[in-house]
């Protein structure tokens, strides 16, 4: 049953392959004929077959993909899963809630990174040690933890300690027009200066052609995503020796006036209230000649049926600030264990978690066709998926797209490029509202980042 | 004016007084036995409903204001314990608290204001309109059958984006230029308060529909023998007969005001900044996105207190002014 169960997933994996339209003919990788890749493990997979778990998921295509692959998992276990999927913000405060509560009704959810000392020092989920380290839950040599993207460990870890598996992620890179390039005889900028430079450039409003799109909207996970970091290039430093906050030192307030400046003079109106969709649109829609965002909206921006840009595009790193340093941003969807469950639960989770962040089952992902519109995931956790032929063969959007990501995540941040501290959720607040305002007009550069540092002082007590 | 005073206005135990006036004492007990007994026949008819009642939507307001007294902050869980009127006190210093007062303030005097008389306009201008008045009713009917969310997100993306929206359009066309209408500190809040006005007006404006149509014809004819102007039927006829439906809208309107949440928090979610963050807007913040449960729930407890202040001043008017003839 399971071998045709298995054929059944390469038929449909070969479907899906022969309906996507880039460059589907390079898909001969997927499942090496006649392995099993999960058989493979030296664990038993039903040791916990009947248990049921309920997890809480966001509607991004790639846990549409893990969704319409789970009964795969189920098969191969025994264990059921059901999900709920809710948008990012609901499912943060639902998670948040029933961890707050101890109610135990959502065994693992998309947790983010951020929030992960949060959770960690309320004891609301478990280190994922535990589970690692249990040889009868895991084939340590079969999952290979290491190959997962280490920037990523790194981000959820917290006193040495894994409290969230990635599963997905991104990190934020430069992405411009390369026709509208070509035409002004523009190179791609190597400093945030020469950056501001090409946008003043491109900025052709008569034309409808803006210069330059960054996100405006105000939230931890909006304006405060993609401005620190500027601030981190700028050489801004959240916190001094003693730990008292410091954004508004010098850096700070040149990294915001740089946002604020690039924003009003060279970006569509109403900025302010964009977040990475609007941003993506107006992109595709070929309004925007260039902004700096998540690699993941790639996918869309090259895909012909969406974007009136694709083909037309080109990706580098961050430009670098003054400091000579490029910073990007990092994001992963982290997974964690419900500390509320039963132990036999959270090891049923941990079976999960270990399949979905398991080199076949992201790789087999990567392309899946959940629907006939599907994208493909351009933010797999393994660093030897990236490293794949097959994998950057159908992520070649332009030669380079690969490398840029993949350089970008080794080198361009580090795990505390925000403040991970249980207040965070507090910090990401008060620092959006302070952008947002000077960007605005409501408050000057400084201002802002002065009334913003004595609110962080009251929330920390220092 | 003399209204003939309707059978919900009789006096309470109206009944009792009639049977004692006939002087049957043994029947009246009876009576109150057979009452009694139906009244608890009905009592056990409602009580599941009650009990249900009693539990999600009371017991939470007492553990709303329970938690007020405590310290509860998710982020820190080694601090806690009874504060008692702590929370209170540092709403005092919160400038924030005090600006998004501000803010409900302007919001719920504005929107009141507009939606009364924009909803009376248009009702004293379409009282006579004999002809499609149902289609007319329907059309009004619809901005009041949206989903607030769904309110913010249209005004949002169909009306006010710059350039692309509709009423932004309408600004280009008559002079007035593109604007970023919700990226601005003041336009963000006219706007909000535009959509609310947008949404809530049809509600007043059917209400006093239905009260102009039910005014009585004589006073208006005895207004024409005496040779009335409009003006003068409109300010001592018609505001006078006007004023229990006036004052029942102001109460109702007040309320939704006051707790308005899901347009403001689909449009601009508070901002730019803080420019539309309203009293229930912040307490949520403060609640789900900081996670200081306890001063959350004692900024809820505030707004629950107003809105209760309001309601029973608008109350002791209506009595106030039900009782002057």
């Amino acid at each position: 049953m399971k071998r045709l169960t298995r054929r059944e997933m390469l038929r449909l994996t070969a479907g899906g392959v022969a309906a996507w339209t880039l460059r589907g003919a390079d898909w001969a990788w997927a499942a090496p004929a006649g392995a099993d890749p999960y058989g493979a493990a030296r664990i038993d997979w039903r040791q916990l077959a009947g248990e049921r778990i309920h997890i809480l998921v966001t509607p991004a295509h790639y846990f549409n993909k893990f969704r319409a692959i789970t009964p795969e998992f189920t098969r191969l276990t025994g264990i059921e899963v059901t999900f709920e999927v809710i948008p990012p913000r609901e499912m943060r405060e639902k998670a948040v809630l029933d961890l707050g509560s101890r109610t135990g009704n959502y065994a693992s959810h998309t947790a983010d990174p951020m929030y992960l000392p949060l959770y960690a020092v309320n004891n609301w989920v478990e280190p994922l040690d535990l589970f690692l380290d249990d040889h009868r839950l895991t084939d340590r040599a079969w999952f290979n933890l290491e190959d997962i993207v280490p920037l990523w460990r790194r981000h959820n870890t917290v006193r040495g300690r894994l409290w969230g598996m990635p599963v997905e992620g991104e990190v934020t890179i430069h992405i411009y027009r390369r026709d509208v390039y070509e035409q002004l005889g523009l190179k791609p900028p190597e400093t945030l200066e020469e950056l501001r430079e090409t946008a003043r450039r491109a900025h052709n409003p008569a034309r409808n052609l803006y210069g330059l799109a960054l996100r405006g909207f105000r939230g931890a996970g909006q304006n405060m995503y993609i401005w620190p970091s500027l601030f981190r290039a700028y050489g801004g430093q959240w916190f001094d020796h003693a730990g008292r906050p410091t954004v508004n030192s010098e850096a700070g307030v040149r990294a915001l006036e740089f946002y604020v400046s690039v924003l009003r003079e060279f970006a569509p109106k109403g900025v302010e209230n964009w977040n990475w969709p609007e941003i993506m649109e107006a992109f595709a829609a070929g309004t925007v000649a260039q902004y700096v965002d998540a690699n993941s909206t790639a996918s869309v921006i090259e895909n012909p049926a969406k974007s009136r840009v694709s083909g037309k595009v080109g990706y580098q790193r961050w430009p670098k600030g003054p400091t000579g340093k490029r910073v990007t941003s990092i994001w992963n969807w982290a997974m964690p264990v419900n500390a509320a469950l039963p132990t036999r639960k959270k090891q049923a989770t941990w079976l999960y978690i270990q399949w979905l962040a398991s080199r076949p089952t992201q790789l087999r992902s990567a392309t899946f066709k959940e629907a006939p519109d599907a994208v493909v995931r351009t933010g797999v956790n393994r660093i030897s998926i990236w490293q794949d032929p097959g994998y950057r063969s159908v992520i070649a959007f332009t030669r380079d797209y690969a490398d840029v990501v993949l350089t970008s995540l080794r080198e361009d941040t580090d795990a505390d490029w925000r403040p991970r501290i249980p207040e965070w959720p507090d910090i990401g607040e008060v620092m959006a509202i302070a952008i947002q305002e000077a960007l605005v007009g409501r408050k000057t550069p400084k201002q802002a980042l002065d009334d913003a540092n004595a609110e962080l002082r009251r929330i920390l007590r220092r | 004016m003399n209204r003939p005073p309707g059978p919900y206005r009789l006096p309470r135990g109206g009944s009792a007084l009639a049977a004692r006036a006939i002087g049957a004492a043994p029947v009246a007990a009876r009576r109150r036995f057979r009452l009694d007994r139906e009244a608890r026949f009905g009592l056990l008819l409602v009580a599941p409903s009650l009990l249900i009642l009693l539990l999600v939507s009371t017991a939470p307001l007492f553990v709303l204001v329970g938690a007020s007294l405590f310290h509860i902050e998710l982020t820190r869980p080694w601090v806690g314990g009874f504060t008692g009127l702590g929370n209170y006190a540092a709403m005092l210093g919160d400038a924030r608290f005090w600006h998004s007062l501000q803010i409900t303030g302007v919001y719920t005097l504005t929107t009141v204001v507009l939606q009364v008389v924009l909803g009376l306009a248009f009702a004293l201008a379409l009282v006579d309109v004999r002809t499609g008045q149902g289609l007319l009713r329907v059309a009004v009917l619809l901005p009041m059958i949206l989903t607030p969310v769904v309110v913010g997100l249209v005004w949002r993306t169909l009306l006010l984006t710059p350039r692309y929206g509709l009423l932004d359009y309408l600004a280009i066309a008559t002079g007035l230029g593109s604007h970023s209408w919700l990226g601005d500190s003041t336009l963000a809040l006219a706007s909000v308060i535009l959509m609310h006005t947008w949404q809530w007006t049809p509600f007043v404006f059917l209400v006093f529909s239905a009260s102009l149509a039910a005014l009585p014809v004589e006073p208006y004819e005895a207004a024409l023998v005496d040779g009335a102007s409009s003006w003068q039927r409109f300010r001592h006829l018609t505001l006078p007969l006007l004023r229990p439906a006036l004052i029942t809208v102001l109460v109702v309107r007040l309320i939704i005001a006051l707790r308005a949440f899901d347009a403001i928090y689909a449009a601009t979610g508070g901002g730019p900044g803080t420019a539309t963050e309203i009293l229930n807007l912040y307490a949520y913040r403060v609640a789900f996105n900081s996670l200081n449960l306890g001063y959350g729930a004692a900024l809820s407890t505030a707004l629950l207190l107003l809105t209760l202040g309001a309601t029973l001043a608008f109350g002791r008017l209506r009595s106030a002014v039900e009782a002057t003839p």
